[in-house]
């Protein structure tokens, strides 16, 4: 008997592929969106993607199979955006959260619109605008949570804070945004809107 | 429970996050106050539209091959 046997043998090749075929890489599209959003424009966001698939490639078999293999992915893209994109992208300019007056967009349209039709009319390109406009700790909240569909506690793993904080931070963030697309509403005319 | 302490669990019961207990007496609150229900109906049609927005676009299958290439020699 040997100790030097590996704790955990490597799979073969081929297993090792399948796998990640199957439980990685089918996970493309969330990190790709999840990439777009972090760094703002289309080439950091293909070049960060393409880097976190490599890397969890090459840490596959870390990875325990049949665990949250999408939580995993992202955390890889979270500390290799923070690690080498945050420093050189360039976000548009955002917005101090505290210096602007939160209100609830549902006390303003409840008269006209309570179910909130307006918001069907503004398109994608819009509401991602207005993602993008968002300090950097609410915009990746906003896009684990509300866009990914993670839970408050795959949210607060990926980003190593508690769960209170994401929730506050998603509170914060959603009515900021609904504040933001309910002004470009009034603006657009789709609603006429209560605080001019 | 009154209306502002269902108020005060609004995202946690739309987001599922609250334990069955707490998401009962959430939901029962709704059934007897039509004021909170809109309210809550209004934040939910407004966190399915943030999805729906968001979630259209795809990783280019341009970005697709090259991975495929990197990781498998393809």
């Amino acid at each position: 008997m040997s100790d030097a046997t590996p704790p955990r043998a490597s799979a073969p090749p081929d297993d090792r592929r399948e796998s990640f075929e199957r439980e990685a890489l089918v996970h493309l599209d969330a990190l790709y969106r999840v990439a777009l959003r972090l760094t703002g424009n289309a080439s950091d966001a293909d070049d960060l993607v393409q880097e976190t698939m490599l890397k969890a490639y090459r840490a596959w078999d870390q990875y325990q199979r049949g665990t949250n293999a999408k939580g995993w992915l992202l955390t890889i893209l979270r500390h290799a955006f923070i690690n080498e994109y945050r420093r050189r992208t360039r976000h548009p300019e955002t917005v101090d959260l505290d210096a602007i007056e939160p209100f609830a967009v549902f006390d303003e349209v409840q008269e006209e619109d309570p179910q909130g039709r307006f918001f069907d009319q503004i398109v994608d390109d819009e509401v991602l605008r207005a993602i993008d406009q968002l300090p950097e700790q609410f915009r990746e909240a906003v896009v684990l949570s509300d866009v990914e569909g993670l839970s408050y506690e795959e949210v607060a793993r990926i980003l190593s804070v508690p769960i209170g904080t994401v929730k506050s931070r998603l509170f914060r963030a959603r009515r900021q945004l609904q504040a933001k697309l309910y002004d470009y509403a009034v603006e657009m005319g789709y609603i006429k809107g209560s605080r001019a | 429970m009154n209306c502002r302490e269902a108020v005060d669990h609004l995202y946690e019961y739309l987001d599922q996050e609250l334990t069955p207990e707490i998401e009962r007496a959430v939901r029962q609150h709704l059934v007897d106050c039509q004021p909170c229900l809109e309210q809550f109906d209004f934040e939910e049609a407004f966190l399915k539209f943030l999805q729906a927005r968001c979630r259209s676009r795809c990783a280019p299958s341009e970005l697709k091959r090259r991975i495929l290439h990197e990781l498998f020699g393809e």
